[in-house]
């Protein structure tokens, strides 16, 4: 008796048509769900508008401070004292000497906490600061 | 009978197309520039243990007082926000062919009370004269925007027209 074999004539090739499909389900992917920021913003804030903006060219320079509406403050990941930024800034300024502060303050903020910061600053004489702001349409 | 005349399989090759998309996800990655903070760029003066007096010549500076209700005060004289910049820009132009230590300085103080976005609208408006003078001097000396200029150039207009913001200290709330 003679068995005939199964499947023998069937084509073994993978098919490639939908790879791009499948690329390209993997592109939107990642697109949703990478997150660009490094930090997580701790305290909530509305940056105020401006015309006359630049640029910050050199992004490694930068270091930020966020002010929140209800007045706290947060460096890198935590939130600290006001009293705690001159020891941090100064420590950020050994580290990285021509380090530019890049002030996110809520637009709601008074000047007095604005110019208490920037005292601190001075003290750890961090002198190139950036306001930042979004532009104004 | 008549015999179907066998048809070719048309077929675009799709073997490479994955390829294709792979190089458009390169130039996106590579090209893509990932939120660029903007924002008024300011220097802080330094620390000085005892502090010298000196005296300014009034003509060149122009002081702006912001109080808490966000009302604007420029040398006695109340204007709005939007006008400081018009109000500055003929004073600022007119300091361009005098030395550099007659520049005008631009002073703007606010209340401890004032709200921070008024002050940045201000310092907004500031910064904007100083851009439009700026402009208008490299327009007339080399037909281009400041910003079109090369490094030599912009240096030039940056000597011949500096910025100079003085930020005071807030006063004190009286209570």
């Amino acid at each position: 008796m003679h068995f005939e074999k199964r499947r023998a004539n069937t084509k073994t090739e993978i098919p490639t048509s939908s790879m791009p499909d499948i690329i390209f389900m993997l592109l939107l992917f990642f697109m949703v769900t990478t997150t660009m920021r490094e930090v997580e913003v701790l305290v909530s804030f509305k940056l105020p508008e401006a015309e006359a903006i630049e640029k910050i060219e050199n992004k490694r320079l930068v270091s930020y401070i966020w002010v929140g509406k209800d007045k706290r403050v947060q460096i890198n990941d935590s939130i600290v004292k006001l009293d705690e930024i001159q020891n941090i800034m100064y420590n950020k300024r050994t580290e990285l000497p021509n380090v530019i502060v890049s002030l996110r303050v809520d637009q709601s903020t008074d000047m007095g906490f604005v110019t208490d910061i920037q005292q601190e600053l001075r003290k750890a004489s961090c002198l190139r600061i950036n306001y930042s702001a979004m532009i104004k349409v | 009978m008549i015999k179907k005349k066998k048809i070719p399989e048309a077929s675009i090759p799709t073997a490479s197309m994955a390829d294709i998309a792979f190089l458009l996800l390169l130039f996106f990655l590579v090209a893509t520039v990932i939120d660029v903070d903007t924002g008024l760029g300011l220097t802080l003066p330094e620390i000085v243990e005892d502090q010298v007096e000196v005296k300014v010549d009034p003509n060149r500076m122009a002081a702006v007082l912001v109080n808490e209700n966000g009302d604007v005060l420029i040398n006695g004289q109340v204007v709005p926000v939007f006008q400081i910049k018009d109000m500055l820009k003929s004073r600022i132009a007119s300091k361009n062919d005098l030395p550099k230590n007659k520049k005008m300085i631009v002073s703007l103080k606010t209340d401890r009370k004032t709200i921070y976005n008024v002050y940045i609208a201000a310092l907004d408006q500031i910064k904007l004269a100083y851009f439009e003078v700026r402009d208008e001097y490299s327009n007339g000396k080399y037909g281009k925007k400041y910003s079109d200029l090369n490094e030599e150039q912009q240096a030039d207009v940056k000597e011949v027209v500096p910025i100079i913001i003085s930020i005071a200290e807030p006063e004190a709330v009286k209570k």
